[in-house]
């Protein structure tokens, strides 16, 4: 007996926007099996035979379900801890957390924070304190102290470079006067002179916290209820297809994504990277592991991705960059990989097969990857590998061009424009290279696939916003990072769907409204084309329709 | 939150091994899980594949821990220093010393700043081996130069290893090189990555010749001739003494502060004034002096060691002999 016929959906819009450039725009789309069965109006759709009609999206207009090409589950996790940031965020249920412009306000945050908590002895753990607009001033155990004076108060800041904690939590570590390490603060003068001020700056110092609570940075492993908090937030922000851009992809990881995923609510496809970060012999067994996990890919797990890091981040000092370095006089950054391992590990990979995501931020590691990659690629030449080189935040244009030429595409920092163009511009990097930070425009024009990223729980996860700084490219305080680097609308729309599917060999599968793709959309209240550019950011999202199925964000 | 400290517990030794790729960092820790010598060593590695044990040592293999049947372990750090030194920290069974192999583009002075943080580990020093066959060819390479003068500014000891790679002419060319890349840093020569564990390691005696537990307390000198081959790397010697007199903490670190030319470890314990016992060790360019419970013998005892012919001996002399 044959199976009974599938149902078909007809899902009618105010507007679709397809991203399909032989059909860029429609009002129905036809939705059969999870799939997309036809793009058109009500009456082009009738070639396919009865369907259900669900006019329940009249008024809002349809996209591709967007693309993070370059983010961390553990954003779904960090909102297990309260938010201290600059910046308004919003969190998996919705709520927005403003940014806290004063340290007044953050004190009050983390009082609040710590009278909420049930275990008067349970340490509170705050993230993304972010203390670059007030004006010098720094945090110190008085501030905190004033929040509580019980219980460890520790705070990390939005750089993951450093930590703020309390008179307890000093105590707790055992950090006091004597404690002879860089790194820990103390205080130059007054009543506390050469007592530690509860800043911690070096990772020996924030060790000596860690060891009391545990590891709450972008690497610490997922749980499951992690990712389910990451898919409520991802339907948020309209995004159907994320990466998780470093992962051991043990067994036990693997059990987590496959545990979450399996829920149906968990709205969302995840192409974690393998963390390729090891010693000299690790890369054999590294690329074997990949390979065989491919295989093990499911419409919502997607194997086979590696991930390898080249220097720090440029904000952080420790990012490689070319002359004449940076702008303060800073020493350069560091290498995470030797530039010698970086090529023979990655010949190991590529030849096993496997797309390679570089970490470079500074514009030294961009050149050192590519000048790796072109003798890996002349030894070893392989159609389609779609090696992509990530943050790229100082390639310049003859970089591109060899990048076109190598067949790399680059997955672009563009939040950085917004959340540390100032410092790039009078601190890091000064105004001529912040001009062509995230250089999205020259990458489109030498013919490099772009896309753009947030690096999300770096930035949050909302590639609209990464769009609108695409566009945009202004800064905090008003600056304009480079007018020629400015994407238009359309293209930084290809950045966050057909662009970030391309790097992560998806775009054949999802990315685009057209025949024969995933029924993942986007459902938008506004349309992203007809808004002004600067008000992109702003435009609201629905929720999204994940394999045809309809999801809407939870109310706040 | 923590447990109440237990009762005095000594701080564990961490030594950490620094050098680019190839220098002979996994070689010199393969030689030190394998001459252990009844002391427990953690030995935090990046990789195993330079391990160099014999399997007749090895007691368990797990995906990133191989346990040795004279008690060490060797680890792998994977990405993550700070977890791996927490495992080290909290085992059940206390370990004597810990022994971290930096990567090869790391600095292993920041390394180093853990013991220096934390009151469960003190520093016993950061090796730093160069490659005499290609450091000068590294050091001129301008992705590299930064990195390795920054590993020769944490160096507490200076370990210039393959030296039967290079001919005289070249060896003269490092060794002028080495003076203005790495001034003031103590340097000693040798092949395979042959360091004698006594100068790398605060626990390990010296078997040139350790001071003889039948000594009376005393003014009583050991000179020991050199020992090592002199064809391939240095030949060391050793002073030892059996300090009667008692020492302030503060007045061994101004002698340490003064500067040690020529002395490449030192350590044994000596007498307060109160009663007390002061363990003093030094290791390269860097002194400590710090209380501490009576040393195993019950006898104060010092031990020197340093390049033949090049140990400070009337600085020792006049440190611990004279009353
Ligand atoms: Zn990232």
């Amino acid at each position: 007996m044959a199976p009974p016929a599938s149902r078909t959906t007809v899902f009618a819009a105010r507007r679709i926007v397809t991203m399909n450039p032989r059909q860029p725009f429609a009002t129905h789309v036809a939705v059969r099996d999870g799939r997309i069965l036809g793009v058109g109006d009500l009456g082009s759709l009738a070639a396919y035979g009865p369907h259900d009609l669900d006019d329940r999206f009249a008024d809002q207009v349809l996209m591709p379900g967007l693309v993070e090409g370059h983010c961390h589950l553990k954003e779904g996790g960090m909102w297990d801890m309260p938010y201290l940031g600059w910046f308004d965020r919003r969190d998996p249920d919705g709520t927005v957390w403003p940014g806290l412009r004063t340290m007044e306000a953050v004190v009050a945050r983390v009082a609040e924070a710590a009278a909420d908590l049930a275990d008067a002895d349970a340490p509170l753990i705050c993230w993304g304190f972010d203390p670059i607009y007030f004006g010098g001033q720094r945090m110190t155990v008085e501030h905190l102290d004033r929040a509580g004076e019980a219980r460890a108060v520790v705070i990390g800041h939005a750089n993951g470079h450093l930590m703020n904690v309390n008179s307890a939590a000093l105590r707790m570590a055992g950090i006091t006067r004597d404690t002879d390490v860089e790194g820990v603060v103390k205080f130059p003068d007054g009543p506390k002179a050469g007592e530690p001020t509860g800043e911690l700056q070096e990772p020996a110092a924030m060790f000596l916290i860690v060891r009391h609570v545990g590891d709450t940075g972008v690497l610490a492993p997922v749980t499951v209820a992690g990712v389910r908090s990451f898919a409520r937030l991802a339907c948020r922000e309209g995004v159907t297809t994320a990466t998780d851009l470093v992962n051991k992809l043990t067994d036990r990881d693997l059990a987590v994504l496959g545990e979450a995923l399996a829920d149906e609510g968990c709205a969302v496809r995840i192409a974690p990277a393998f963390q390729a970060f090891h010693g000299t012999h690790g890369a054999a067994a590294g690329a074997e592991r990949v390979a065989t996990l491919r295989g093990r890919s499911t419409d919502k797990l997607r194997l086979g991705l590696v991930k390898m890091m080249l220097d720090g981040s440029i904000q952080g000092f420790s990012a490689r960059l070319r002359w004449p370095g940076y702008h303060n006089g800073a020493p350069n950054g560091i290498w995470v990989t030797a530039p010698a391992q970086y090529e023979a590990d990655f010949e190991t990979y590529h030849r096993a097969g496997l797309t390679i995501h570089t970490h470079t931020n500074g514009d030294e590691a961009s050149v050192v990857a590519i000048d790796a990659i072109e003798r890996v690629l002349a030894r070893a030449p392989r159609p389609g590998h779609r090696h992509t080189l990530q943050h790229g935040q100082m390639i310049d244009a003859p970089l591109f061009r060899r990048m076109a030429s190598l067949g790399l595409s680059a997955n672009l920092f563009a939040n950085h424009i917004w959340h540390w163009g100032d410092q790039h511009a009078e601190v890091t990097m000064g105004p001529d290279r912040a001009a062509r930070l995230n250089a999205c425009a020259s990458a489109l024009a030498h013919g490099v696939p772009l896309a753009i990223h947030s690096d999300a729980p770096v930035t949050p996860l909302s590639p609209l916003h990464v769009a609108w700084c695409a566009v945009n490219r202004v800064t905090p305080k008003g600056r304009v990072l480079g007018e020629t680097e400015r994407l238009t609308v359309e293209q930084a729309l290809h950045a966050v769907t057909l662009g970030a599917a391309w790097t992560l060999g998806l775009d054949g599968e999802v990315g685009s409204i057209e025949p024969g793709k995933r029924a993942d959309f986007c459902v938008l209240e506004e349309d992203p084309l007809a808004v002004d550019p600067m008000a992109l950011k702003d435009v609201r999202v629905w929720g999204t329709v994940f394999g045809g199925a309809v999801h809407r964000a939870s109310a706040a | 939150m923590s447990a109440p400290p237990s009762p005095s517990p000594r701080p564990l030794p961490m030594t950490v091994v620094g050098g680019f790729l190839g220098s002979g960092k996994t070689t010199l820790v393969s030689h030190w899980l394998r001459e252990a010598g009844g002391q427990r060593i953690a030995v935090l590695v990046n990789d195993f594949g330079d391990l160099d044990i014999d399997a007749g040592l090895i007691a368990a293999v797990g995906s990133d821990v191989i346990t040795l049947s004279n008690g060490c372990v060797c680890c792998q750090i994977g990405d993550d220093l700070a977890a791996a030194l927490i495992a080290v920290l909290s085992a059940p069974a206390p370990f004597d010393a810990v022994v971290v192999e930096a990567s090869g583009v790391s600095d292993p002075g920041r390394i180093a700043q853990y013991a220096r943080a934390d009151p469960a580990l003190t520093p016993d020093g950061v090796i730093v081996l160069l490659d005499a066959a290609t450091a000068r060819r590294d050091a001129a390479d301008p992705l590299l130069a930064d990195t390795m003068l920054r590993q020769l500014g944490s160096a507490d000891l200076l370990v210039v290893n393959k030296t039967d790679e290079v001919d005289a002419a070249e060896d003269a060319r490092l060794d002028a090189w080495i003076a203005e890349a790495a001034p003031g840093v103590p340097t000693l020569r040798t092949t395979q990555a042959r360091v004698p564990l006594a100068i790398i390691s605060r626990l390990a005696p010296w078997d040139g010749g350790s001071v003889p537990h039948d000594a009376a307390p005393g003014p009583h000198r050991h000179d020991h001739a050199p020992a090592g081959d002199p064809r391939h790397g240095d030949v060391f010697e050793s002073w030892s003494c059996r300090p009667a007199r008692r020492f302030a903490v503060a007045d061994l670190r101004d002698w340490f502060a003064g500067g040690l030319p020529g002395l490449l470890r030192l350590k044994g314990w000596v007498q307060a004034p109160d009663d007390g016992w002061i363990e003093v060790q030094f290791m390269g360019r860097r002194g400590t002096a710090r209380p501490s419970s009576p040393p195993p013998g019950g006898e104060p005892a010092i031990v020197a060691i340093g390049i033949g012919g090049r140990l400070p001996r009337e600085s020792l002399e006049r440190a611990f002999e004279h009353s």
